[in-house]
């Protein structure tokens, strides 16, 4: 009885001991995106996810309610409970460089998303905001022959993507096409509602727009309901920016003209395999930021069908 | 003991045990760079919510206090990128500038009699674009939110010790403020005004400069909160602080300050302030999925604040049945 019971005990031991050296480091990995509730962030939670599967990695999310102040709190506590490596996307380049700093001083790599801050760190996985907008305002203007008005919803003041984005577009219209006019620029907030808003009053305003580019695809939906409620959704070339899997829709019903689309389950894998890299010593941290730019793709009416499913977020 | 005193203990009590739960569930809490960072987080919203108290008690409101901290903020930073001044002396224009807004604040609700929550809303907006304005730009005029190295400035973000200095400003400041609301005259103005606005007028207490002067310093304790908010970004930005308010407001009124005025006073504020800023330090110590939290941390007040005003009840209930006990064998006598 003793001798069966020692023996199970040893064996239990021993399961113990394989199943231990078996078990990869246990790693923590924090994810901020600006909000959580939004298709761009979740697809890049999604694309992560599907990285951090095949390893033995926590991974939590948290929300910032679009908020700089919020991020910066949300830093800090992740610092505090000691994670591992941090997947960042800066509401602001300047207000979140602080944190980023301060997290890499205690040796946490933190990867920032689209934004990038001030300082090096680790990784900047990024669409490419400025070259997407200059490829828009090329696209926008070949389609007017060059002569036309054109109207920008834009994001909110400070937001750096958004920004950039917007002075892309304006710079391709600049160089390539000066008989084109932009008769207004009013910010939306990024969503839908706003830009509904926004778009009414361009609308009013403006008796022959031409083409509006809405620096997200959000934004782009909201107006592309504005000017169909107006009866004007013909004659006005609506363009978005992200490529999310409802816009793409749109696209392929010929209401939205086109989008700036990114892979974002790609762009969040990238992310989350260079933090697993780093962890795990595959890669070491250079002295520069390391800035992996994901290609966009302009998608329209002609070109969308190149999407597959697996990849619409 | 008071019952107010007792009710206080409660809320200590919930922050404690609260507290404790959460040091079990994750040992990451209870490490002091946690208990720091906690803390210079509750003071940036209590430091606020100090001045808030006394618009609280005298029953007004003061929607501004959000844009009060962006405007500040975007002064301090046109004075770092466009002069050489040194932070000594645009500290205190800043500060002053949050004195002036509050001193309009209270100038037309007191000379044009109106609403509290109207003139503050209004004065809301106004410095919200006012913010946007002033917001240093680039070349091509959009918004650039600069990164600040003045190391002077910077320092208000440092610490002492472990402690924050943003942490000891809160302290000293709740203390001078108690001070003056329950042992000076001006004080005990701030009260009456709150209490009963024509009684307080009749004994002659001058219920206008109370109330502009509450509203000022409303005004300058957001601004106080905004630098020290600045020197921890390391940048400001024409949002900073909008939409603060509701947590402000919360944790002046979990401390036990209600709407209709007349009571309340700072000690209560600070205890609501940390017992907010705990729940949502807390939150994120547990692991739960981010669209959970929010619902966490109402259910919680909610909780607390039921459990406080069925406190109050239950104790005035029971004076006024010892009351009645008392008076049976007087009448008998009669």
């Amino acid at each position: 009885m003793n001798r069966a019971k020692s023996m199970l005990f040893s064996v239990a031991l021993s399961v113990m001991a394989t199943g231990a050296a078996q078990a990869q480091t246990a790693y923590k990995i924090g994810y901020i995106p600006t909000s959580i509730g939004q298709a761009l962030t979740q697809a890049w939670r999604s694309g992560a996810e599907k990285v951090f599967k095949e390893s033995n990695v926590t991974f939590q999310a948290y929300d910032a309610n679009m908020k700089a102040e919020t991020q910066v709190t949300l830093m800090d506590d992740l610092i505090n409970q000691g994670y591992n490596a941090i997947i960042l996307q800066p509401a602001d380049a300047a207000a979140l460089t602080a944190s980023v700093k301060k997290a890499e001083a205690k040796g946490i790599p933190v990867i920032t998303l689209n934004t990038d801050t001030l300082l090096p760190h680790a990784a900047n996985v990024t669409m490419d905001d400025s070259g997407s907008g200059y490829l828009i305002g090329e696209k926008i203007g070949e389609s007017l022959g060059g002569k036309g008005n054109v109207a920008i919803i834009q994001s909110p003041p400070g937001a750096q993507a958004g920004i950039d984005r917007e002075k892309g577009f304006r710079a391709a219209l600049a160089k390539s096409y000066p008989n084109i006019k932009i008769v207004g620029a009013q910010n939306a907030l990024w969503v839908k509602d706003k830009a509904i808003e926004v778009m009414n009053s361009f609308l009013q305003v403006n008796k022959d727009l031409d083409a509006v580019f809405a620096v997200n695809d959000n934004m782009a939906e909201g107006a592309t309901i504005a000017a169909e409620s107006a009866g004007r959704l013909g004659q006005i070339k609506i363009w978005g920016f992200n490529g999310q899997k409802s816009t793409l829709t749109l696209i392929e019903q010929g209401k939205i003209t086109g989008t700036a689309y990114t892979n974002a389950f790609n762009q969040g894998g990238t992310a989350a395999k260079y933090a697993m890299e780093l962890l795990t010593g595959v890669k070491k941290k250079g002295a520069k930021t390391e800035i992996i730019v994901v290609p966009p793709f302009a998608a329209t009416k002609d070109t969308v069908a190149q999407i597959k499913a697996e990849d619409r977020w | 003991m008071s019952v107010s005193a007792i009710r206080r203990l409660i809320l200590i009590g919930l922050l404690i045990s609260i507290g404790a739960a959460l040091s079990v569930a994750n040992p990451s809490f209870l490490t002091l760079d946690n208990l720091m960072t906690m803390l210079q987080e509750a003071s940036l919203t209590g430091i606020v919510a100090i001045g808030f108290t006394l618009v609280l008690i005298t029953a007004g409101i003061d929607m501004s206090i959000g844009a009060v901290i962006a405007i500040t903020s975007m002064i301090c930073v046109n004075f770092i990128s466009y002069t050489s001044l040194p932070a000594y002396i645009f500290i205190p224009i800043a500060l002053a500038m949050g004195c002036l807004i509050g001193w309009f604040n209270g100038f037309f609700i007191t000379y044009f009699k109106l609403p509290e929550f109207i003139v503050t809303l209004a004065t809301r907006g106004i410095l919200t674009g006012l913010a946007l304005i002033a917001a240093v730009k680039d070349s091509q005029g959009f918004v650039k939110n600069v990164f600040i190295q003045d190391e002077l400035f910077l320092s208000f973000g440092e610490t002492v010790g472990p402690v924050y200095i943003v942490v000891i400003v809160f302290f000293v400041l709740a203390l001078a403020t108690q001070f003056f609301i329950k042992r000076t005259r001006a004080g005990s103005n701030v009260y009456a005004t709150g209490a009963n606005p024509t009684a307080a007028r009749l004994t002659g207490i001058d219920t206008d400069r109370t109330l502009i002067g509450v509203y000022m310093f409303s005004g300058f304790c957001a601004a106080l909160a905004s630098i020290f908010l600045c020197a921890r970004m390391m940048t400001a930005m024409p949002e900073f602080g909008i939409g603060s308010e509701m947590d402000v407001i919360a944790s002046v009124v979990i401390g036990g300050t209600p709407f209709t005025g007349g009571i309340g006073d700072i000690w209560g504020t600070v205890i609501g302030t940390l017992f907010l800023a705990l729940i949502k330090n807390g939150i994120l110590k547990l692991g739960l999925s981010p669209y959970i939290q929010p619902i966490v941390i109402g259910g919680i007040i909610v909780v607390t604040v039921v459990l406080d005003v069925w406190y109050k009840g239950f104790a005035e209930q029971r004076v006024a049945k010892l009351a009645r006990q008392k008076q049976m064998p007087t009448r008998e006598g009669v």
